[in-house]
């Protein structure tokens, strides 16, 4: 999976678990004041990327401590999470 | 499935005992797996990797988890000033430590499913300042700080985060306690006798069941304080 395809994949489950209220854009924010989502919402989104993890054969840790030491958050952005979901995706191959 | 924690003795076992007497199918985690009650995994509520291997086997094998009982503790009646630091680790490692590891890698399977119930052990110790628990009661303040926050994140997917106070009950962890100690401690309940495991168990299935759908974020003292 590259960069794109991973883009890609977050912004398709955003639109699924908001029931397409919200067109995700990868600048869009996950956290902090101009989040665009509920606390909520980010725990579904996590749920959803960890269950496309399994159909692409890779465990997604969403509280891997690696991951949070490269960046303040994975969730700063939808461009951040898809870059941790697609290095823990290469990482598995 | 109900997962319970500390399923091998004490209040653990008794709970899973009832839970499976009840006609539920249960999990009993456990450092020691031989002869419990339930299907049984060895784990050590403090060794996060090795939950997160359980909670990740739990979901492939789409095993829908209803509630969580965490009742994984140790227990150790010293004065602060004369507990080992090594004992202090232990006590917030395996009593407070481990109840949020458990909570925060089990409660995603009942995220998934919308519902849920988590039942958290703590103790009376808290609410009454027992002279002689001072750590022991700091790891089970931390519980119930826990509970009641961790409820309100839990709210938003149906599922209710409440903690069990229980004070002495006739189980084989009190064997080494002297009915003196006991006595002073049943003496500050509410009500002032030694409940039996019982006691707990319909507490705790009450806490995991329907009935309760209006209470979470609280904390039951068996006996009253």
């Amino acid at each position: 999976m590259n960069l794109e395809e991973s883009k890609s994949l977050v912004r398709a489950c955003i639109t699924e678990i908001t029931d397409g209220e919200i067109e995700p854009t990868d600048e869009m924010n996950l956290i902090g004041k101009e989040a665009s989502l509920d606390s909520m919402k980010l725990v579904e989104l996590c749920l959803a990327l960890e269950d496309q993890a399994g159909e692409l054969g890779f465990e997604f840790d969403w509280t891997s401590e690696a991951a949070m030491s490269r960046s303040r958050s994975l969730f700063r952005t939808v461009a951040s999470l898809a870059e941790e979901f697609e290095n823990q995706s290469k990482k598995a191959e | 499935m109900i997962i319970v924690t500390g399923a091998s003795r004490g209040l653990g076992r008794a709970v899973a005992e009832s839970l499976v007497e009840a006609g539920r199918e249960v999990l009993g985690i456990s450092r020691k797996t031989e002869g419990l009650p339930c299907e049984a995994l060895a784990c050590d509520v403090s060794d996060y990797g090795a939950l997160k291997t359980i909670a990740q086997n739990l979901r492939k094998e789409k095993i829908e988890v209803e509630g969580l009982v965490n009742a994984a503790g140790i227990a150790s009646m010293n004065l602060a000033v004369t507990t080992p630091p090594s004992m202090t680790q232990k006590l917030i490692q395996t009593n407070l430590v481990g109840t949020i590891q458990c909570c925060q890698l089990f409660a995603p399977l009942m995220i998934r499913r919308k519902s849920g119930s988590i039942v958290n052990f703590s103790t009376i110790a808290v609410a009454l300042g027992l002279k002689g628990e001072s750590i022991y009661a700091a790891s089970k303040a931390g519980v119930e700080g826990f509970s009641r926050a961790f409820a309100r994140e839990m709210a938003d997917f149906d599922i209710r985060v409440n903690c069990l106070a229980p004070g002495p009950i006739k189980t084989d962890l009190l064997k080494g306690v002297s009915d003196e100690q006991i006595n002073a401690i049943v003496s500050n309940q509410i009500v002032p006798k030694v409940f039996q495991p019982e006691d707990v168990c319909s507490l705790c299935s009450f806490l995991l069941g329907p009935q309760s759908v209006s209470l979470s974020g609280q904390v039951l003292h068996v006996g009253g304080v």
